[in-house]
């Protein structure tokens, strides 16, 4: 059965159940919360966007072929024989 | 690794399709696409030679970022400094009390909007090292809580304190540059509302 979970046990353990790091069974307790409370929702939201400006920033790679070559020369210098 | 061995079967398979995560990762790390490039080429290399001390069936991905890091603090002459440990609960209701403080002021979905989003890069990098490096690995690279505390060598509840610390910081320098654009109406005061004919 699903366990019950309130308000506060949402805020307590918000940042953990965005990043999936909580057990199955609170994860959809909270799910379920989320998606009927009107104070926890747009709190919930409000991380979630942030959470996706973070990833978007990510460091773009560029073009890795000459660093791919430059890592292979290296490994034949050391003396790395590709399969 | 045994001289002899020059082509572990697995290195290949195991590390090297890893280099455009461990490009990126170390891109963060330095800052700089030549140091950077100069850091996946050392970890490469280090990962090659240290072959031999890979545990099998343990995430390669992982180990590849923990040489990558330690090779940066080491080249660099850095040293991840040791904070006092913080508590990740009091840390959650911080993050709590910041939407409850810019939800009224017309900034709930800030960081939906281009401009602040655009300066992420920039409140990343003036994060103090001891938490702008558990953001990265987790908010930037997908690393689970267990993996960045292997990978930094410190315990999960240090991750968690450090990470739930890390993003306070950035929501507050966010929010900030985000008023200084403009975005969000101030809430009238009391006082003023008090004032008023």
């Amino acid at each position: 059965m699903m366990p019950m979970t309130d308000c506060d046990a949402v805020m307590r353990q918000f940042w953990d159940y965005l990043d999936g790091e909580l057990n199955e069974a609170t994860m959809a307790a909270i799910d379920a919360h989320v998606q009927m409370c009107s104070h926890c929702n747009p709190h919930i939201q409000f991380e979630r966007a942030f959470k996706a400006a973070l990833r978007s920033a990510r460091e773009p790679v560029a073009e890795l072929t000459p660093l791919r070559d430059r890592v292979r020369a290296a490994l034949a210098a050391a003396g790395y024989e590709a399969p | 690794m045994n001289p002899t061995d020059s082509h572990p079967p697995d290195f290949e398979a195991e590390c090297l399709r890893w280099l455009p995560d461990l490009a990126r990762y170390a891109r963060s790390l330095a800052r700089d696409d030549d140091l950077a490039d100069d850091l996946v080429q050392d970890t490469v290399l280090i990962a090659f030679k240290s072959w031999h001390q890979f545990i099998r069936g343990s995430e390669s991905r992982g180990w590849l970022f923990t040489i990558c890091r330690n090779r940066f603090y080491r080249v660099h002459g850095r040293e991840a400094r040791q904070v006092a440990a913080d508590t990740p609960e009091l840390e959650t209701l911080a993050a709590t009390a910041l939407f409850a403080a810019a939800s009224p002021q017309g900034l709930g979905d800030v960081f939906e909007q281009e401009e602040v989003v655009g300066a992420v890069g920039d409140a990343m990098a003036a994060l103090p090292e001891t938490y702008r490096e558990v953001a990265l690995l987790i908010d930037m690279h997908d690393h689970t809580y267990e993996s960045a505390a292997r990978i930094l060598e410190i315990p999960v509840g240090t991750v968690r304190s450090r990470l739930f610390r890390a993003r306070r910081l950035l929501q507050e320098q966010l929010l900030t540059h985000a008023r200084d654009l403009g975005f969000g109406v101030a809430r009238p005061s009391a006082e003023s509302r008090e004032g008023r004919p």
